[in-house]
């Protein structure tokens, strides 16, 4: 990918907007910013962009934060969001990611990864640092052996999945699952993105209890 | 003095001599006690007013510290986090209640006692005003155990309030066969308290909403309050931890590995008081864990002198026991060599299954040959394979120059695990 990706940064401290600003590599470019969840909507639907950077808490709207700018852009065709979080508390990371957000990371990342992961959301994929990786395999039960055995299962993990998310929680890159595997990075991400799917439309009580939590918020 | 925020009226429970009124009255009207307490009784003379008033009060007046009240009001976020001190510390409280009761004892008796004694005392007032008397008195009772928020009590206060109902009833109605007379019907006296009855039902209807609404409201504030305890709470915890931490960054500020290893730790501590449950120690293998690279994270430094942060993650947890603390101590000597001797990110992870812990410690160093390290000094041998495979369980360590270290360590365990019990028993290739 050759060409630039336009971003709009959206977080309510303008401290860490200027730091991701800064860290960001040249693939990418933030052409909008935005610091509460109206304004973020609007931002958003003057802009277009191709990827969201979301802060997962975020003041004002209905009080629901990231997930309810997901929700509210969803008329927006072709934005994605990437969800960016100092936040380790799960519910918080599963609605966002319910609410439709293609990726979570966490504040600590390293600003190539953040790049690279903002190229990924772009291209279509979905990013998964080790933090959701483990919270996938908590939520899904795939430590206890909970495995799907057929592909169209929503509430279980399929074997090769749950090995693909063993080895983000360990710290994997993509490119080193792939290799681990010895599977192809595009493999890599499709496993990912049905990991996403399922955590999108599963209705494994836990998933369903951690969204039924934050909507009565 | 500067114009100070006069305090709520409330009636302390310190310092009291009756009720509270006094002192109460006193810190509302920022005068002393003995003044408030001679004007009482100066004016009980005059036609009882000194009485009534006091009476009034202290129904209406609900019992608690008034600095406490005042100090309620103001919105948590902006209160100040040291507590007052309370009122007054000293008095103990005369045990008035107790006093009136024996004394309304001791008058019964010497009523009784003349009567049998032979003196003509008018029994037929004096009993049914009694019953009043005490119904009532039992039926205001419950208000002031209410107030004093004591929660176990629900049942028997409206107990109370169910016997002292019918004992003032009793004495009504024994009351009014008294006026009218002896020669009244009992037929008469039945039609009356059902009509009375019906009158109260009728009443009881038609306030049901206000009352209904009252009791929301009640619960709604309480609700409030209990959100503004939590956040003072949490405003108290950043006080003493965050901004603390900030004062000694900005003291050290021109040592850099020290600032990062301040602001590690302190994000650490944040972190595990905001997201995780606050577990017993000793029940929690996670807990556990996390103190472990606490540890590790506070006292190890990398090649360059630099702190290194450990990523961690885990799932499932359960409790600890011995196999699983071999683990972990295993797990802290393949952390410090993660930090020592590798390069950052290091990652740690945990994985709770139900036959077997399984740990990961990852680095990025430029890992190294084993079989080139002499057996003689090396501890990943001894202090982090040995331990585990003592114990029954397998390690293993993989390293090359482009993927660096990754040390992974099983122990099978018992059950209670996040998941099923033991039920067979995993290979051991020791």
């Amino acid at each position: 990918m050759s060409e630039q990706v336009d971003v709009v940064l959206v977080d309510d401290h303008h401290m860490f907007r200027a730091g991701v600003k800064a860290s960001l590599d040249a693939r990418v470019r933030v052409v909008g910013e935005a610091a509460t969840v109206d304004e973020a909507v609007q931002v958003v639907h003057d802009l277009r962009p191709p990827v969201v950077l979301l802060d997962v808490h975020l003041p004002g709207g209905d009080g629901g934060g990231g997930a309810e700018v997901v929700r509210r852009c969803l008329d927006v065709p072709g934005t994605r969001f990437l969800a960016l979080s100092v936040s380790d508390a799960s519910e918080d990371v599963v609605a966002v990611i319910r609410a439709g957000a293609r990726g979570y990371v966490t504040k600590a990342i390293d600003p190539t990864a953040l790049s690279d992961a903002v190229l990924r959301v772009a291209g279509g994929d979905a990013v998964f640092s080790p933090r959701l990786a483990g919270f996938v395999l908590d939520a899904f039960g795939a430590a206890a052996g909970d495995v799907a055995t057929g592909d169209d299962e929503l509430d279980r993990l399929s074997a090769r999945e749950r090995e693909v998310m063993r080895l983000i929680a360990r710290g994997y890159t993509y490119r080193e699952v792939a290799s681990e595997l010895f599977i192809s990075i595009k493999t890599v991400e499709t496993h990912v993105s049905a990991v996403l799917r399922k955590l999108q439309l599963s209705n494994r009580n836990e998933l369903t209890r951690w969204a039924a939590a934050r909507r009565l918020l | 003095m500067p114009s100070r925020v006069r305090l709520p009226l409330r009636r302390p429970e310190r310092g009291r001599w009756i009720a509270g009124v006094a002192t109460g009255l006193a810190a509302h009207l920022d005068v002393p006690v003995a003044v408030v307490r001679i004007a009482l009784v100066a004016l009980v003379p005059v036609a009882g007013v000194g009485a009534a008033l006091y009476a009034f009060w202290w129904l209406v007046v609900p019992v608690g510290d008034p600095a406490a009240a005042a100090a309620a009001r103001r919105p948590s976020t902006m209160q100040r986090l040291a507590r007052r001190q309370p009122l007054r510390s000293d008095g103990r409280r005369v045990p008035w209640a107790e006093l009136a009761l024996g004394g309304l004892l001791v008058l019964t008796a010497a009523v009784l006692v003349g009567a049998r004694l032979g003196a003509s005392i008018d029994a037929a007032w004096a009993l049914p005003v009694l019953v009043v008397l005490v119904g009532v008195a039992l039926a205001w009772s419950q208000l002031d155990a209410l107030q004093h928020g004591r929660q176990d009590g629900r049942r028997i206060s409206v107990l109370r309030l169910i016997g002292g109902g019918l004992l003032a009833a009793a004495g009504v109605l024994l009351v009014v066969g008294q006026v009218v007379g002896q020669g009244v019907e009992p037929v008469l006296l039945v039609q009356s308290g059902v009509a009375a009855l019906a009158v109260l039902v009728g009443v009881g209807l038609v306030m049901a909403p206000w009352w209904v609404r009252l009791v929301r409201a009640l619960g709604d504030e309480r609700a409030a309050r209990a959100r503004e305890a939590e956040r003072a709470d949490i405003a108290a915890h950043l006080h003493d931890s965050v901004l603390q931490t900030l004062a000694l960054i900005r003291a050290r500020s021109d040592e850099p590995a020290e600032v990062a290893r301040m602001a590690r730790a302190q994000e650490r501590e944040l972190r595990e008081w905001l997201y995780d449950d606050r577990n017993e120690p000793g029940v929690s293998l996670v807990a556990a864990l996390r103190a472990v690279v606490a540890e590790v994270e506070d006292s190890r430094s990398g090649p360059g002198g630099e702190p290194v942060a450990v990523d961690v993650v885990v799932v499932g947890d359960r409790v600890p026991e011995p196999d699983t603390l071999a683990l972990l101590q295993a797990t802290r000597e393949a952390l410090v060599n993660a930090v020592v001797h590798g390069r950052p990110p290091v990652s740690l992870y945990l994985e709770v299954g139900p036959q077997s812990v399984e740990v990961f410690v990852r680095d990025h160093g430029d890992g190294f040959d084993l079989d080139g390290v002499g057996p003689d000094r090396f501890g990943v041998r001894e202090s982090i394979m040995g331990r585990v495979r003592r114990r029954g369980g397998t390690a293993r360590v993989t390293s090359s120059p482009e993927r660096g270290t990754e040390v992974h360590l099983c122990m099978p365990v018992g059950g209670g695990g996040s998941g099923r019990g033991p039920d067979e028993d995993e290979e051991r290739d020791a």
